[in-house]
């Protein structure tokens, strides 16, 4: 059925049940009732429910008013039926991160989606730096632009802006992210963590504001003895000042991006940024080893041992 | 592991050996080790002098061979019972080794954590591969040895023996924690109800599975499970599911007769990736916790339906 792309389709299923003869299967007495009646036929209805599961799709009252017409209340198929109404609507709505089903066909959207689906912060304001030029009168398959697509949230743009020009700031990708089937690949500008005694802890002054407390040390246990932490130093990464997704993986393609940043972070014209660009389904490189050199990113098509080699010679400290 | 090789193929006379009290057993185990290492050679009638024989005549990689099986037999015998000293000893502190006033008070417990080698091999890592798919997958440590990164292929092409129509997964299940004697032993999260995990996936649904004890051997293909939806993106991710919320399923089928997962006995935890979406795929994961949520007041997440299950409700 995925030759004819309708697996997803309700009415496709519902009108291959329609094929089995409808009162042939019923079992008519008693010892019918207690012998699987037609064990085969009910093995290929199981079998038809079976994809309707595997793809996902939620059978309808149709779809119950045939199996009973088929096979009888008391049929593996109907009891199956039960099963995917039980399961299916518990776990409808679990996901926290919901994707929607149809995935749009555009590339600037679909990298809206993504962009919005990673990002938290809702405050942040996503930039189309660059469309693909599909505008041409040319029609050639040989696209001279990319589409680039930039999220950044007002907080890292303040954290950009505060950032010191001393050291320097990486463009690190591509990562992928899978929406439901299609993956795409995105870019980040971070920097590296600040060691502990560099650090500079903001202080605000208590005048700041008369009307309510800007700090507020409350303890929300239900008692002293309440101890919810972990006893474990969590994973501590430099911060992340912005994300881009773009149509290629190359330098040229990231420093358009970078120029695009510029505009609204003109501190960014005094940090030097430095590109670690990696094999696809890469984990962000070591962040304590020095300055390194930019690496031409491979093609994606790459095999797994070819990625495995490469990132051992990037080497990890 | 090398010694319970040999317990298993060794002779009747290990079992003779054996099985008197744990004192004298030091004397015995090393002359049946010797025994042992003698026997898989060859059989003789002098065990002892046969192996000295060998070590002489023989090149000097057998040479090698030889000391170092033998020595890594008593090492081994010296970890068991370093093991059982640990746990008698423990046993008076509190369990597993804790004072009691810790543990009772306890509302969150690191139980896996990721931060050097020796707690990659905790975890053991499958693919589909063991039934003919070509699914790939490894598990390195991830950046500064702060995390572990699991990461693979994921290829639903299904095996080509007429047995399986449908294929591709991959797993990483934690090692069942093993006592002295590789004995099997459990956790015990009874005080708490809710499992943590600190992740950076890549956007792809995982699915957990918690195995309970398996000394009853119905109880080996049983498992409760639930599934971990990763965000993708640079951010780490905290998921954090209740214990209530795990499904029961026997045979890799759910199954009607829903109940409760138990926590007085967990072996192991497991992560899946079923999603029958090929590609690539790769999973970071900070360390896996579990801490008791007090607004959480759910007891069980799935009613028995009186359709599926008439004699439940008789």
């Amino acid at each position: 059925m995925r030759d004819y792309g309708v697996e997803k389709d309700l009415a496709v299923y519902n009108l291959l049940l329609d094929v089995f003869p409808k009162e042939v299967f019923r079992p008519r007495n008693v010892f019918q009732k207690i012998f699987v009646h037609y064990p085969r036929q009910q093995e290929c209805g199981l079998a038809v429910l079976e994809q309707m599961e595997n793809h996902g799709v939620m059978p309808n009252k149709e779809t119950e008013f045939l199996l009973v017409q088929i096979f009888g209340r008391k049929s593996y198929p109907m009891l199956k039926f039960v099963r995917m109404k039980l399961w299916f609507s518990r776990f409808k709505n679990i996901n926290p991160f919901p994707v929607p089903r149809d995935l749009p066909k555009d590339p600037v959207d679909l990298a809206v989606l993504g962009l919005r689906h990673i990002e938290p912060d809702l405050s942040a304001r996503v930039t189309v730096y660059q469309t693909a030029s599909s505008k041409d009168s040319t029609g050639t398959a040989d696209p001279t632009q990319q589409h680039i697509v930039g999220i950044q949230s007002p907080d890292q743009q303040a954290a950009l802006a505060r950032h010191n020009p001393a050291r320097p700031i990486f463009v690190e990708g591509p990562f992928s992210l899978w929406l439901r089937d299609r993956c795409v690949y995105y870019h980040i500008l971070r920097a590296d963590l600040v060691p502990p005694e560099e650090r500079e802890v903001e202080e605000i002054p208590e005048e700041w504001n008369l009307y309510y407390p800007i700090q507020l040390d409350l303890k929300y246990g239900r008692g002293g003895w309440d101890d919810y932490e972990f006893d474990i130093d969590e994973v501590e990464e430099g911060p992340v000042f912005a994300m881009c997704m773009a149509g290629a993986h190359d330098q040229a393609t990231l420093a358009k991006w970078i120029q695009g940043l510029q505009e609204t972070n003109p501190a960014l014209a005094q940090i030097p940024v430095i590109f670690r660009l990696t094999g696809s389904s890469g984990e962000l490189l070591a962040s304590s080893s020095g300055l390194e050199e930019p690496s031409p990113p491979p093609p994606q098509e790459q095999e797994e041992e070819e990625d495995h080699t490469q990132r051992q010679q990037q080497g990890q400290s | 592991m090398a010694l319970v090789h040999k317990l298993l193929n060794g002779s009747y006379i290990l079992r003779k050996g054996l099985k008197p009290s744990v004192a004298a057993c030091p004397f015995l185990s090393t002359r049946s080790a010797d025994y042992c290492s003698s026997s898989l050679q060859k059989p003789v009638a002098t065990p002892g002098k046969a192996s000295t024989q060998r070590t002489a005549a023989g090149g000097l990689q057998e040479d090698q061979r030889e000391v170092s099986f033998d020595k890594a037999i008593k090492d081994e015998i010296k970890e068991h019972f370093r093991r059982l000293k640990d746990e008698i000893v423990n046993h008076w502190i509190g369990p597993e080794g804790r004072p009691l006033q810790e543990i009772i008070l306890e509302q969150a417990r690191v139980v896996w954590q990721f931060r050097g080698k020796e707690d990659l091999d905790k975890w053991i890592v499958t693919s589909d591969k063991t039934i003919g798919g070509k699914s790939e997958v490894f598990l390195k440590m991830g950046k500064n040895n702060q995390s572990a990164l699991l990461y693979g292929t994921l290829s639903s092409a299904a095996p080509q023996d007429g047995e399986n129509s449908q294929s591709g997964y991959c797993a990483m299940i934690s090692r069942i924690p093993r006592g002295a004697f590789e004995r099997k032993k459990s956790y015990d999260w009874s005080q708490f109800n809710t499992l943590y995990l600190r992740v950076r996936g890549d956007g792809r649904p995982w699915m957990v599975n918690i195995r309970e004890d398996t000394d009853i051997i119905q109880k080996t293909n049983q498992m409760y499970s639930y599934f971990m939806f990763t965000r993708g993106g640079p951010y780490w991710q905290e998921v954090k599911i209740p214990f209530s919320k795990f499904f029961f399923s026997n045979q890799g089928r759910i199954r009607d007769a829903q109940f409760q997962l138990l926590l007085d006995k967990i072996s192991s935890i497991g992560f899946t990736l079923a999603d029958k979406v090929d590609g690539p795929f790769f999973l970071e994961i900070d360390f896996i916790g579990v801490f008791a949520d007090p607004a959480h007041t759910e007891e069980f997440a799935y009613e028995n339906s009186p359709v599926l299950n008439p004699r439940l409700f008789k």
